[in-house]
């Protein structure tokens, strides 16, 4: 017994460091990358920062667009992002990208799958923590970001939650408002994941028609 | 005319050849970066492990028979499989002489649905705010700081699983399936240890929440530094219903692993060394014997055996002073280098520096390469010594 509780104690010590390793990355990203693109052939890992790619210029463009700034202790430029980029033969068919949102009882985790455009194809929660979790992990919950683009976001307060009224965003339901916060945090990672996709893989595409761009 | 003393003498011969002497000085130098890093690992991963396990808080950890005493174990047992044993335990540990402090624990885990695909396991490490601080006093915080209420619902969490979850200090958690409310009071500064990944919460409030009331799944027992660990650990296994885990086990265990390492790093360092001492002989006598004649023209003008053995083993040493010098600076230089490449690979190692260069070892270096220098010296200098100056000189043009 001794012996075995020694040799499980190296073990421990070993495999810690390893399980402690935190980031937004798919869990297991051959299965994600089949289910959600079925007809793709392979994908490349991306992974970039915004103080890698840009410093401070870059972090204050983001969190323009974001109309938020960056928060707390983990929200901050030197957080890895890790980006897929999904391949039908050499043709580049799409992207999928999660990030981590500070939510009420925890961190949440929205993962978007885009198509090469930049417009969501699939939405999905790898992370959430809340009583009404499930309502929000709802697929109805998730086609309702089916389609949008980050355009769509340009009216989106993230800060106060208010969109512009008739928009495509003011139309997404909260299914549970008893799970505003989340709700709303979601909303905020959504936006941002869409602009950071547009600054690390489609070059700005959605930048230039910004008003103070 | 100007007199030249031996050394100067010895110096020159030494550049008259100077890409052999260079050669020479690189093999001697790499022989002492070998040499200078082997020592500087064994005294660097001892003292890394050491700091490790003192990490840890507590010298021995007492858990109840057949409990996984770790979160990682508990995830990889799908939270299952938890054993208790009854906190009136505590007073058995404490009426042993060679205990100095405890600490009860509580680990509990439940599954929580919504995380992943198909859900994962939470756990929290119910703590004793009384005497857990003291004993992992090295961990610091952060965000703020302990809780003290031994009842309240609260929790500290470490770097890591603050990070995953994105919490702050006055955030809240909650536990999956219980529906309890956790208040965020503390934040921990990255440890490298398992704290890390560890949420702690006050070990009352889990037992009471979770109805495991008097009871523990593991106690930290911190030794009396003087004490005798092993007679210690013999004692708490005639306890009923207990598994004694020992850090000085686990440090045996990491140690036997890295012995094999050890001896053959041991093992290229004999070999260079001898291969640095080969060559210098080798350098030295090819000097020696290119130089036959002169030798012996300068035992006809009055150069005693004596005068030439000094010469030959100046010579000898100055090259092994210049290769130890170099290699320890190669192995000051590229101690982070060496330190990758150790963590490629062995199957353990601790956090901190592994390679731990200072003033005594690298006395002890350059004593060792010099050393070898002396040695390595005699042969060509006694050689040198022997030339008989009518026998050198009648040799020449043979």
């Amino acid at each position: 017994m001794k012996k075995w509780a020694a040799a499980t104690s190296v073990f421990l010590l070993c495999v810690l460091p390893l399980l402690a390793a935190v980031g937004c990355e798919l869990n297991d990203p051959d299965r994600d990358v089949k289910r959600l693109f079925p007809h793709s052939t392979g994908y490349r890992t991306i992974y970039a920062s915004i103080l890698g790619k840009g410093g401070a210029a870059l972090m204050q463009q983001v969190e323009r667009r974001l109309g938020d700034s960056f928060k707390g202790l983990f929200e901050t430029a030197d957080v890895p992002y890790t980006l897929y980029r999904i391949f039908r033969g050499q043709e580049t068919i799409g992207y999928i990208h999660g990030v981590n949102q500070k939510g009420r009882y925890g961190g949440i985790q929205p993962v978007l799958a885009l198509d090469s455009e930049g417009r969501i194809l699939a939405f999905y929660f790898q992370k959430l923590t809340n009583n009404h979790a499930r309502l929000l992990r709802a697929p109805e919950f998730g086609r309702q970001f089916i389609g949008l683009n980050l355009r769509d976001f340009d009216g989106y307060d993230v800060a106060s939650g208010r969109s512009v009224p008739g928009s495509r965003i003011a139309a997404i339901r909260n299914p549970s408002p008893k799970a505003e916060d989340d709700f709303r945090a979601t909303l905020r990672a959504v936006k941002k994941n869409l602009i950071l996709c547009d600054e690390f893989l489609l070059g700005n595409r959605f930048l230039a028609k910004e008003p103070d761009a | 005319m100007k007199k030249l003393s031996i050394y100067q003498i010895a110096a020159k011969n030494l550049l008259r050849k100077r890409t052999r002497s260079a050669l020479t000085v690189i093999g001697i130098g790499l022989s002492a970066w070998v040499l200078a890093s082997l020592l500087g690992f064994n005294r660097g991963y001892d003292t890394a492990l050491k700091k490790d396990i003192d990490n840890m808080g507590f010298q021995v950890l007492l858990t109840a028979k057949g409990c996984p005493y770790e979160a990682a174990t508990l995830m990889l047992k799908g939270g299952t499989g938890l054993r208790y044993m009854s906190e009136s335990v505590i007073a058995d540990i404490l009426a042993q002489r060679e205990v100095d402090s405890v600490t009860p624990m509580l680990m509990q885990a439940v599954f929580d649905p919504d995380r992943g695909d198909s859900g994962a396991i939470d756990a929290y490490l119910g703590i004793d705010p009384a005497t857990f601080p003291g004993m992992k006093s090295f961990l610091k915080f952060k965000q703020g700081g302990w809780f003290t209420d031994p009842a309240a619902r609260v929790a500290v969490l470490g770097y890591e699983a603050a990070e995953l979850e994105q919490r702050e200090v006055g955030d809240k958690m909650l536990i999956p399936d219980k529906n309890i409310e956790l208040t965020v009071v503390g934040i921990l500064e990255r440890s490298g240890t398992q704290d890390d990944g560890t949420i702690f919460v006050p070990i009352r409030m889990l037992q009471e929440e979770f109805g495991q009331q008097g009871k523990l799944t593991a106690v930290g027992i911190k030794v009396d530094r003087k004490a005798d660990t092993a007679a210690l650990e013999n004692r708490l296994y005639d306890l009923p219903d207990v598994q004694v885990v020992s850090m000085a086990q686990v440090k045996n265990t990491i140690m036997s692993l890295v012995a094999t390492a050890k001896v053959m790093v041991l093992s290229i360092a004999v070999i260079a060394i001898l291969i640095a001492m080969v060559g210098v002989i080798n350098t030295i006598l090819m000097s020696v014997f290119e130089r036959f004649q002169e030798i012996g023209i300068m035992k006809s003008m009055g150069a005693m055996p004596k005068d030439v053995f000094r010469m030959i083993w100046t010579e000898t040493i100055i090259l092994c002073l210049l290769g130890g010098a170099l290699g320890l600076a190669l192995a000051l230089g590229l101690a982070q280098v060496t330190d990758l490449l150790i963590r490629r690979l062995l199957p353990y190692t601790p956090t901190g520096r592994l390679i731990l260069i200072d003033g005594p070892l690298m006395a002890t270096t350059f004593a060792v390469v010099l050393g070898i220098g002396l040695v390595s010296g005699m042969y060509p200098a006694w050689r040198a010594a022997r030339v008989r100056p009518l026998e050198s000189i009648r040799s020449e043009g043979d």
